[in-house]
């Protein structure tokens, strides 16, 4: 199965993260979730950016509004628009779920 | 063109959960999808009329109506609203009101489904 999960929160949700089993993995970085992508804590990146194999995005839109920008990001972390979410999820992923 | 089916069942009107649900669904019209959208729980206060534009807060109600018109499904749970005193003479009536079958149908019937749980 190849499934998207969609993180919204700034919550820890690597435990969740790392229960998902799919051939393929998405991690898309929505809202609060955007934090993920830009903060360190102790000089370490977030642990949701840690599941082996997964792909990783983070809406631009929701970054801009908390005063990030593209230059921010992980590097392992692709920045996309609100269309290229729609595409992944309608194209890229057959099954989703909004942690 | 595909379909999608989005249910938000969590966020008070103002919330960005909802904010950016209805973003998806203004992605995915745009790209020629069909787009089923359904709230329960607190959720259904969206179809309230008479709400105010506030700055810095967001306003989400023109922008419905707005899909609607363009082709979009939009759809309360009316048990939820009548729970909360929202009767169908309060909400706007392009936004219908149904049991919950009505999403289990949609989501069935939809190429995808964009389930966004409780708080």
């Amino acid at each position: 199965m190849k499934l998207a999960a969609i993180v919204s929160d700034w919550r820890r949700t690597e435990s969740t993260l790392e229960r998902l089993k799919a051939e393929k993995l998405g991690v898309i970085l929505v809202q609060n979730g955007v934090y993920h992508a830009v903060l360190k804590e102790g000089g370490q990146v977030s642990p949701v950016l840690g599941k082996e194999g997964a792909e990783y995005y983070v809406v631009k839109e929701d970054l801009e509004t908390r005063g990030f920008a593209e230059a921010d990001v992980d590097g392992k972390v692709k920045t996309i628009t609100y269309g290229d979410l729609v595409d992944l999820i309608m194209n890229d992923y057959e099954k989703n779920a909004w942690l | 063109m595909a379909e999608l089916t989005i249910g938000v069942f969590s966020s008070l009107v103002g919330s960005t959960t909802l904010a950016s649900a209805v973003k998806i669904a203004e992605a995915a019209m745009e790209k020629g999808h069909k787009v089923n959208f359904w709230t329960s729980g607190n959720a259904t206060a969206l179809a309230k009329k008479g709400q105010k534009k506030f700055q810095d807060y967001n306003f989400l109600q023109d922008k419905i109506l707005e899909l609607i018109e363009k082709g979009m499904e939009f759809t309360i749970c009316e048990a939820c609203a009548q729970a909360r005193g929202m009767l169908k003479e309060d909400s706007h009536e392009q936004m219908k009101r149904a049991a919950m079958d009505w999403y289990l149908a949609k989501g069935f019937g939809s190429d995808r489904m964009l389930h966004i749980g409780g708080e």
